[in-house]
């Protein structure tokens, strides 16, 4: 598809006051696609999946089955009883972090990246029950260190880590994180918030454990998440939220859990949201993610160029582009970045983030107040790089 | 400390605007951090500053700069300015309810003197107050005379003296406020009549004979000229009827108005008037500060209050 094409797709990069949206990594863009499933389920079946017999019911139940299928064939899982709908990331974590059972000793390995969603859920449980949190620190240009991991693993239960991180876009080499961890018989959690909406994943070759990741930053509404796990694990499972839709029955004593991933999905479930990231994930299969990953380095190599000919900034991470995904997270020492984030909105309408992106442990460990983040997607273009370049420059000679 | 600007016109703003209400919020939780002594976190900073910088980088890359790197220092310079023109505001309101409009009722003006001697001009609307010769600072009653002028003297510690013209509307608009506060709080009262215009000359002296004559009766008379239509009380030939309204004897009154006696005196009064370097009417002082044009009662009622404090 071309790039007009695709703009087209997004109602708010055709209006008169478009913005220059840098901000994929924590929300990206909706095709019209996606906010018309879930307008179409509001108009026109707006009802309960899974419980009611009528026809609007059986349509819910029907597009929310057809989501699930799409899910576990967008990430190669054996089955879509292996897909459990969450809100997020975030919750797809804590459910594991509460259904693990993980015990006084146990050690949990995490990196030195890890979103506070993948960090405060093991601190509280270190806090309540004693578990042992080991933190596999970066190598010096910020990458993952493989051979300090093969040392750490060793008497692990379970290895809980980003795939590609929001910090700084490397991607570590989970394929062989996975192969040894799996050697030293811990099991893999896999944060892929960041990976799935900019590369193509296959559970079944990765043969990871448990994969979560959100469906808001994937071209999906907000409040949809997936939490995918080998079945016979999520058998092994015990539910975090009971309740509605959980239990096969129940009587005054006693119930009878309903098996994965029914017995994770306690209550009315967001089904407009689940119905519009089976869309997203149609639209990204319509994309195709190498010709997502070629436009993404085309415009990181051409940031990336240009910041570093800019004496004062400092990319966090390898210089690379190809290492950071559509990621260029800089700042300037002593400077506060969320000025210049809000400059560029003033100055240009260019949204980016700044401040410590959720990975606060990372900052505070290396001393730096906060960063100005630049997040990537297929949809930006060469020209919106450019202005981007064009006001960071102005602003950077103020300071 | 911009955040304390931001927050009093954001809050002022929020009244009408939500957008601008949660901006107030976000200011009162930054200035709330810094009274506690505590760095303000909120990001409202960076946003204003950022807003600033913005607009002024398309200007002038240079000048953004500066306030950039002097931000804090112009901030407290832009406090401080803030602050002044805001008791400046404040005295403004306060002497606008102590003193009123320096433009008398702001309607139209008040009775103004022509140098030139045509004593009927109005000031206009838009004249500027104040002006060196014609300031209210000059008016006083310091070495006048008051003591021909009819007068109420009750032993009050408050003392009003109205001059005012019977002729001139807002001396007549005055009048009415001037008497309900003799009335409430029981002043003594001196009642001149300065004939702002040529058209009421001629009631100096009658003015003058009736108090002569009939004393306290005389008050009943000057309020009759004040309150009955002026086209009638202006006309020459209506001075008998009015006077034996009141059972005065005409004659008597006409022959006195017309001696040389009378018209000494009255010009006398005004020799001593002039001394008072006012011009316009009503000017009215109130235990000697004086107030010129027509004034809301307010105004009055506050200078008798003592809560005139410079």
């Amino acid at each position: 598809m071309k790039l007009e094409e695709i703009r087209a797709d997004f109602k708010i990069l055709n209006g008169d006051k478009k913005p220059i949206y840098f901000d994929s990594a924590c929300m990206s863009l909706k095709p019209n696609s996606v906010v018309e499933a879930v307008n179409d389920y509001y108009y026109n079946f707006p009802a309960c999946a899974g419980r009611s017999s009528h026809k609007l019911g059986e349509e819910v139940t029907r597009k929310v089955r057809e989501t699930r299928l799409a899910v576990s064939k967008f990430i190669n899982a054996d089955s879509e009883r292996e897909i459990i709908f969450t809100r997020n990331t975030t919750e797809a974590l804590n459910l594991l972090a509460n259904s693990l059972d993980l015990q006084k000793g146990d050690v949990v390995l995490i990196t030195d990246k890890e979103h506070n969603s993948n960090l405060i859920p093991w601190l509280i449980l270190k806090e309540k029950k004693g578990i042992e949190i080991r933190i596999i620190y970066s190598k010096e240009d910020n990458t993952f260190d493989l051979e300090k991991f093969s040392q750490f693993v060793q008497g692990a239960k379970l290895v809980s880590i980003v795939h590609t991180s929001n910090l700084d876009g490397v991607t570590n080499p989970v394929k062989e994180i996975i192969e040894i961890a799996h050697k030293n018989n811990a099991l893999v959690i896999l944060d892929a918030a960041q990976s799935i909406p900019h590369r193509k994943i296959d559970v079944k070759d990765l043969d990871v454990d448990f994969l979560a990741f959100s469906g808001h930053k994937m071209l999906g509404p907000t409040g949809t998440g997936v939490l995918y796990g080998k079945y016979k694990l999520l058998e092994k499972l015990s539910p975090f939220i009971v309740g509605g839709e959980t239990v096969e029955y129940s009587t005054y004593e006693t119930y009878k859990m309903l098996p994965a991933p029914e017995k994770f999905e306690a209550g009315l479930q967001n089904y407009a949201g689940i119905i519009g990231l089976g869309e997203a994930v149609k639209y990204l299969g319509k994309i195709g993610f190498d010709n997502i990953a070629e436009h993404e380095l085309k415009l990181n190599a051409y940031i990336t160029n240009e910041i570093l000919k800019i004496p004062k900034i400092k990319i966090i991470g390898p210089k690379e582009p190809e290492k950071r995904s559509g990621i260029i997270n800089f700042y300037i020492d002593n400077t506060d970045m969320h000025q210049v984030a809000l400059m560029l909105d003033n100055m240009a309408n260019i949204a980016i983030r700044s401040g410590q992106h959720c990975v606060h442990s990372w900052f505070n460990n290396k001393k730096i107040e906060n960063s100005a983040r630049v997040s990537l997607y297929f949809y930006n273009t060469m020209e919106e790089a450019e202005l981007f370049i064009i006001n960071l420059k102005k602003i950077v000679k103020i300071l | 400390m911009p955040c304390i600007i931001a927050l009093i016109v954001f809050g002022i703003l929020g009244i009408f605007s939500a957008s601008h209400r949660v901006l107030a919020g976000e200011a009162f939780g930054c200035v709330f951090r810094r009274i506690t002594l505590r760095p303000c976190n909120t990001g409202f900073k960076e946003k204003i500053k950022s807003k600033i910088l913005s607009k002024l980088i398309s200007r002038s890359a240079f000048f953004a700069r500066l306030v950039n790197k002097h931000y804090e220092l112009l901030s407290w310079v832009f406090f401080i300015l803030f602050l002044g023109s805001t008791i400046w505001v404040l005295r403004g309101g306060y002497n606008y309810y102590v003193y009123g409009s320096c433009n008398g009722l702001n309607q139209s003006g008040f009775c103004v003197f022509d140098p030139k001697g045509e004593n009927n001009k109005i000031s206009q609307i838009n004249a500027e107050c104040g002006i060196t010769l014609k300031s209210e600072k000059n008016v006083t009653l310091d070495d006048v005379d008051l003591s021909s002028f009819p007068a109420k003297n009750i032993g009050s510690k408050d003392t009003v003296v109205f001059i005012g013209c019977y002729d001139c509307d807002y001396s007549r608009k005055a009048y009415p406020d001037i008497q309900r506060l003799v009335t409430k709080k029981n002043t003594n009262y001196v009642f001149v009549h300065y004939p702002a215009k040529n058209d009421s000359v001629f009631l100096s002296d009658i003015g003058y004979c009736v108090y002569k004559e009939y004393g306290d009766k005389f008050w009943e008379f000057n309020d009759y000229l004040f309150t009955t239509d002026k086209n009638f009380i202006l006309n020459k030939a209506n001075v008998n009827k009015i006077l034996e309204l009141f059972d005065f004897d005409a004659e008597k009154m006409n022959e006195c108005a017309n001696s040389i006696d009378a018209k000494n005196a009255v010009q006398n009064e005004v020799n001593e008037m002039e001394k008072t370097n006012l011009y316009g009417t009503p000017t009215v002082f109130i235990n000697g500060k004086p107030f010129v044009g027509p004034k809301p009662y307010r105004v009055y009622r506050s200078a008798i209050n003592d809560f005139i404090f410079f």
